[in-house]
C-alpha cells in the first residue's frame, strides 16, 4: 500500500483539512488568550456560520439573481461580518455579565457549553432536523500535475487558512489592538491603566474570532455542502485540541496544531480504514501533550492572572 | 483643588479599609501619604484611578472629586485618558511578555491623533537612558529598577499631567532611588502634579510639598512636609525617632 501513497497529494489534502481545524482554532486560542475563557461554544459559531453562509448564497442567488461567482464573493465578507455579531452577541448576553460580577471560571466555562447547546438547539427548533444543502457557488475545477489531483476550492481554502493567520499576526504583533490583547493575557490589572477600554479590547477579539470561524462555515459549507445542526460540534472539539496541542494562547500554536491535526487524520486515513481515524488521531495527540503539556507553542507562564 | 477625596469609606467584602478619609491635591503640587503596612495608601490610590470590578474596591460613601466633579462613575480608562491621571501601581505590573518600546507604545493607546508621539519618547529615554538601551528586550528581562524606570515611562506616556505613584522606591538600590525622585521633581517642575505612596517617609517628605499621615485606614495627621519632619508622634513612628 506504499506504492501508491503519494507524498505531494496527501499534504495538499492535510493542508485543506486543516485549514478548518486551524481557522476554527484560532478563535479558541484568542479567547483563552484575553479572557483565560474556553469558549466551548465555539465550534457552534462555526455551525451558525455555516448556516448564515448558506442564507446569504441562497439570497444572492436566487432573490438577487446573481450568478454563482457574485454570491461567493458578496458571502464571504457577509458571512464572517453576521458571525462575528454572534459572537459579539454571546459575549455580551453570556460572558460579560458574568465577569462583571467575578463569577468563578468553572461558571463561565459551563456557561460557554450551555451558549453552544442553544445555538444548536435553536438551529434544530426554528429550521429542523432535516439537512440543508448549499448551492454550489464557484464551478469547481480539478486539476492534474503530475500524479497529484486537486481542485480550485481546496487551493481557495488553503489560502484562506494562510492569509488569515498571517493578517492576525501581522494584527497581533503590530497594531495597538494586538499588542493590548496580549498584555491582556500577561496582566489584565495594567490594561486599563493605560487608558485602555478593557472591553473594546476583548469585543475586538470576538469579532475576529468569530469572523474566522465564520469564514471557516463558508469554506466547509462550499467543501462539504451539507449543513446539520450538530456539524460543529465534532469538529469544534477537535480544533480545541489542536489550539491545546499547539499551545492555547499563541495563534502560531493554532495554526500548527489544527494543520498537525489535519495531518494525522489523512495519513491515518491513507495507511488504516477510515473508522481507525479518530482513535489514533486523538492517540498521537495525547501522547504529544503528555511530552509537552504545555503544547507546541506554549511556555509556561510565570505570571498569570 | 485639582483631586479632593472627602470622607471616604471603602471596603473590601465586608472588611473596612478607610474609614472616612479626606485629602486633596492641588495643581502643580506633590503631596505625599505616608503610612505603615496595610495603613490603606494602596486602597487610596485605587479607589481615586478605579479599577475594573471585580477587583475594585467598594467605595461606601464620600465621594472623590476631579475638578470639582464626582469621578466615582468614572470608568479607569476614561480617568487616564479623559481626566489626565496615570497611576505607577505597586508591584509594577509592566507587561512582561512585551518589549520595553512596547509597553511604551502600548500606553499611548487612546492618546491624540495629533500627539508628538516620538518627541515624548525621546524624552522618556533622556529620563531614562537605560530604557533606550534596552527598548526591543523582553521587559521580564530587566531587572527590577530598570522596571521601576518602564513603569514610570510608561504612565508618562500616556499623556498624563497627574501622576499617581504607588511606593516606586520599592527594592530601588539607593542610588537608584535617588535618581528616581530627581526625576520626580524635575517632572514636577515642569508642571506635573504628583500625588506620592511612601514607606520610606523621610524621603517621601523631602520631595513633597505637603502630606497626609494614614494609620489603619484614618487620617492622623497632615500638614506641609516641614511641619511633619517635626511632629514628634510622626518623627517617632514614620522617621525612626
Ligand atoms: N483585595 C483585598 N481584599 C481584602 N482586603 C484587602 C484587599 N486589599 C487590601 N485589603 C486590606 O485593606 C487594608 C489596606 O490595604 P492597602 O493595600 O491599602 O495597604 P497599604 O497602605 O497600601 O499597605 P502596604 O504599605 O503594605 O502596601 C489592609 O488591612 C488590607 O488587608
Ligand atoms: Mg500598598
Amino acid at each position: 500500500m506504499f506504492d501508491d501513497f503519494n507524498l505531494i497529494q496527501n499534504l495538499i489534502n492535510a493542508l485543506q483539512w486543516g485549514s478548518f481545524y486551524a481557522l476554527i482554532a484560532l478563535g479558541y486560542t484568542m479567547v483563552y488568550g484575553v479572557l483565560v475563557l474556553i469558549n466551548f461554544a465555539h465550534g457552534d459559531v462555526f455551525m451558525v456560520g455555516a448556516y448564515i453562509a448558506f442564507f446569504v448564497a441562497s439570497f444572492v442567488l436566487s432573490v438577487l439573481g446573481l450568478p454563482g461567482w457574485a454570491a461567493f464573493i458578496i458571502t464571504i465578507p457577509a458571512t464572517m461580518i453576521l458571525t462575528s455579531m454572534v459572537g459579539v452577541s454571546l459575549e455580551r448576553i453570556a460572558y460579560r455579565p458574568l465577569r462583571r460580577k467575578g463569577a468563578h471560571r468553572l461558571y463561565v466555562v459551563i456557561t460557554a457549553l450551555m451558549c453552544g447547546l442553544i445555538l444548536e438547539h435553536a438551529n434544530l427548533a426554528i429550521f429542523g432536523a432535516s439537512r440543508k444543502a448549499f448551492p454550489p457557488l464557484i464551478e469547481e475545477h480539478v486539476y492534474h500535475l503530475g500524479g497529484v489531483t486537486f481542485t480550485n476550492l481546496k487551493i481557495i481554502v488553503i489560502c484562506a487558512a494562510i492569509m488569515s493567520f498571517l493578517t492576525l499576526q501581522w494584527i497581533v504583533t503590530k497594531t495597538k489592538v494586538g499588542m493590548a490583547m496580549r498584555a491582556i493575557s500577561y496582566d489584565k490589572f495594567a490594561v486599563p491603566l493605560m487608558g485602555i477600554p478593557i472591553d473594546q479590547i476583548i469585543v475586538t477579539t470576538f469579532i475576529l474570532g468569530s469572523g474566522f470561524a465564520g469564514l471557516a462555515g463558508v469554506l466547509f459549507a462550499m467543501s462539504y455542502p451539507i449543513l446539520e445542526p450538530y456539524m460543529g460540534a465534532l469538529i469544534g472539539w477537535k480544533a480545541f485540541i489542536a489550539a491545546v496541542v499547539g499551545g492555547i494562547g499563541d495563534i502560531r500554536g493554532a495554526f500548527l496544531g489544527g494543520f498537525l491535526l489535519g495531518a494525522v487524520e489523512i495519513l491515518v486515513v491513507a495507511f488504516f480504514p477510515s473508522s481507525y481515524r479518530d482513535l489514533i488521531a486523538f492517540s498521537v495527540l495525547l501522547v504529544i501533550l503528555s511530552l509537552k503539556p504545555t503544547g507546541l507553542f506554549g511556555i509556561a507562564k510565570t505570571t498569570k492572572i | 483643588m485639582l483631586l479632593s477625596v472627602e470622607n471616604l469609606i471603602v471596603k473590601y467584602g465586608n472588611i473596612q479599609a478607610l474609614h472616612g478619609i479626606s485629602f486633596d491635591v492641588d495643581e502643580g503640587e506633590i503631596v505625599t501619604l505616608i503610612g505603615a503596612n496595610g495603613a490603606g495608601k494602596t486602597t487610596s490610590l485605587y479607589s481615586i484611578t478605579r479599577l475594573p470590578p471585580p477587583e475594585a474596591p467598594r467605595v461606601i460613601s464620600g465621594d472623590i472629586k476631579y475638578k470639582g466633579q464626582s469621578i466615582l462613575k468614572t470608568s479607569p480608562d476614561s480617568v487616564v485618558k479623559d481626566l489626565k491621571m496615570a497611576l505607577v501601581p505597586e508591584g509594577r505590573h509592566i507587561f512582561g511578555n512585551m518589549t520595553v518600546m512596547e509597553n511604551l507604545i502600548l500606553a499611548t493607546y487612546s492618546r491624540e491623533k495629533d500627539a508628538d508621539l516620538e518627541s515624548e519618547y525621546k524624552r522618556i529615554f533622556k529620563l531614562f537612558p537605560r530604557l533606550e538601551e534596552r527598548k526591543d528586550q523582553r521587559s521580564e528581562s530587566l531587572s527590577g529598577g530598570e522596571q521601576q524606570m518602564l513603569a514610570v515611562g510608561r504612565a508618562l506616556m500616556t499623556g498624563c499631567n497627574f501622576i499617581l505613584l504607588d511606593e516606586p522606591s520599592m527594592g530601588l538600590a539607593p542610588v537608584l532611588k535617588y535618581e528616581l525622585f530627581r526625576t520626580l521633581k524635575q517632572l514636577n517642575e515642569e508642571g506635573m502634579t504628583i500625588l506620592l505612596i511612601e514607606q520610606n517617609a523621610s524621603l517621601a517628605l523631602h520631595l513633597a510639598h505637603r502630606g497626609y499621615v494614614l494609620d489603619t485606614g484614618e487620617i492622623v495627621a497632615q500638614g506641609s512636609s516641614e511641619s511633619l519632619m517635626n511632629d514628634p508622634k510622626v518623627k517617632k513612628a514614620y522617621l525612626g525617632g
